[in-house]
């Protein structure tokens, strides 16, 4: 469980950049990257959470 | 537990608050490369990088200036406070008291709070900046001194209200809030930069193909020196650099982290506050001066820095929500360090109280732009402020036995009050004071030869005193 967790916390943080770059390409409009990039805050969040919160203690 | 976790309970009594932290506690260096991290990538971030633009410093002064200046801070770290934190292994107020005496130790404990609050004040007016956009009440402009809207009255109290309740109850939970967040922080402040440039390039037309391009396109539209905005200092090379240098100068050559890497293995480990320095205080302060910079070129006469707007036209609600995250995992810590400095003026008052009554201070100065508005320099000044005990701290450690004198002479002799070391940090704020004020130095550069005044005075004081003093302890 611990391992799936990292790995879509890791793969949301990648989802959070991705938009910005491809803006600063222009492949992407820029109300569809800050959709994406809440999109990925959420996804951190929650598993991001259980995850570092362990660790934090 | 973060080491910042464990350097507040030292400081609050429950662990290693007098005695050398034994090698069973000790950290290793991921511990504090996160603490750094995310220290240092708080949301005053968000209005350092701004104000920059608005002193009119130019692209090569701030992004050479930075990199020498940040790296001026690590090495402060490594080469002044890690060796004393880890060979003494104290907190910095038990380091202080030995040398000093309780009383003297009080008033720094004073001053210190002092400088926390108006910090605190700064992180909650950023966090409300944030309910700005949300509710659309008047926010304050960049030269404003006082609250300029009912709106904004209700949003810095029930900003400053939650943070200081929270901290009231014990910042843990916040803390790790802020360690889950701070990965995501940082880079969601390196979206802000990389959205702002993207933006300049679609306002200005520019081609951007090489690394030149890009250079080319900071150097005439972002950072492009000039005039600073009415009411800034003119900000050069040598600003950004002592800026850089010297905005956590309380913290490596004023000694503060002492309390912090006396629980690192090795010295060196002091090399991870770069990631504080490289990720909050150069990819943070430049990505934030981009967003400010695009605003200005949208509309030069829109000169308000506000951390709140900046961010969510560059990343919607993802920005808001990094803005009053950084904020608030911020500004708690800071509230509860003020609370318990001022705790220790007055023991017997609980500290549940004592840090609600500090966030209630916190928050009323956070009503008050001037502070905000002035960061820089009022950065510079919390620096200078707590700067000469650090030189204190470092002669005693290193030098003063050179002198035939002796160490931690309040220890020895009894003496709650080293007036020595008082005369030393009080006759070296009153020189600076003076150079501010009277030979046109500004503030940003006189903490170097304050720092040397205050070493060269706690030696020649020491003289005399220690003749007049007699130690209560043979020395060893």
């Amino acid at each position: 469980m611990r391992t799936i967790l990292i790995i879509v916390a890791v793969l949301s943080l990648v989802t959070l950049m991705l938009p910005s770059i491809l803006f600063l390409a222009g492949r992407m409009e820029l109300d569809t990257a800050k959709w994406i990039m809440l999109l990925a805050t959420v996804v951190w969040f929650a598993a991001g959470t259980p995850w570092l919160w362990k660790r934090a203690n | 537990m973060s080491t910042e976790q464990q350097s507040q309970e030292a400081h609050g009594g429950s662990e290693f608050e007098r005695e050398p932290v034994p090698q069973s506690k000790l950290l290793g260096f991921r511990s504090f490369v996160g603490m750094y991290a995310g220290e240092h990538t708080a949301g005053t971030e968000l209005m350092i990088g701004p104000l920059f633009v608005a002193a009119g410093v130019s692209a090569y002064d701030v992004v050479v200036g930075l990199l020498v200046g940040n790296l001026l801070a690590v090495l402060s770290w490594v080469f002044l406070c890690a060796p004393i934190a880890t060979r003494a292994r104290l907190t910095l107020y038990y380091q202080l008291e030995k040398i000093c005496g309780r009383k003297l130790v009080t008033l720094y404990d004073l001053a210190n709070g002092v400088m926390f609050c108006f910090l605190a004040g700064a992180m909650v007016t950023v966090s409300a900046t944030a309910l700005g956009v949300w509710f659309h009440f008047e926010m304050p402009a960049l030269d404003d001194l006082y609250p300029n809207s009912i709106g904004w009255v209700i949003a810095v109290l029930v900003s400053g209200a939650m943070i200081a309740v929270v901290a009231a109850y014990g910042y843990e939970i916040v803390a790790k809030v802020g360690e889950v967040a701070s990965p995501w922080m940082v880079l969601v402040f390196v979206a802000f930069g990389l959205v702002g440039f993207r933006q300049f390039i679609d306002a200005t037309g520019a081609q951007v193909a090489s690394v030149s391009d890009v250079w080319t396109l900071a150097k005439t539209h972002i950072c492009k020196g000039g005039d600073p905005l009415p009411g800034q200092t003119k900000f050069t090379f040598w600003h950004v650099m002592f800026f850089a240098w010297f905005c956590n100068m309380a913290m490596h050559i004023g000694m503060s982290d002492l309390s912090v890497l006396r629980f690192a293995k090795k010295s060196w480990y002091a090399v991870a506050s770069g990631a504080g320095m490289f990720l909050g205080h150069y990819l943070a302060w430049l990505a934030a001066a981009i967003l400010y910079a695009f605003q200005l070129h949208q509309d030069p006469s829109n000169t308000k820095v506000l951390p709140g707007p900046l961010a969510y036209q560059a990343a919607g609600l993802t920005g808001l929500i990094c803005v009053i995250i950084a904020g608030w995992t911020t500004a708690n810590p800071t509230i509860y360090r003020a609370g318990l400095a001022f705790q220790a003026i007055v023991p017997k008052a609980p500290r549940f109280w004592v840090t609600l009554v500090t966030g209630g201070i916190a928050t009323v100065t956070g009503m008050f732009p001037a502070i905000t508005m002035k960061l820089l320099g009022f950065v510079a000044l919390y620096g200078l402020l707590l700067m000469p005990m650090g030189a204190v701290i470092f002669v005693d450690f290193w030098l003063i036995r050179k002198f035939g004198l002796q160490s931690s002479y309040a220890e020895r002799s009894g003496a709650t009050f080293n007036w020595a070391a008082g005369a030393a940090w009080l006759v070296t704020l009153a020189v600076a004071w003076g150079l501010v004020k009277y030979a046109g130095l500004q503030i940003f550069f006189v903490s170097l030869p304050g720092w040397f005044i205050a070493a060269t005075l706690y030696i020649g004081l020491s003289v005399v005193y220690q003749k007049k003093l007699r130690p209560a302890v043979a020395e060893a």
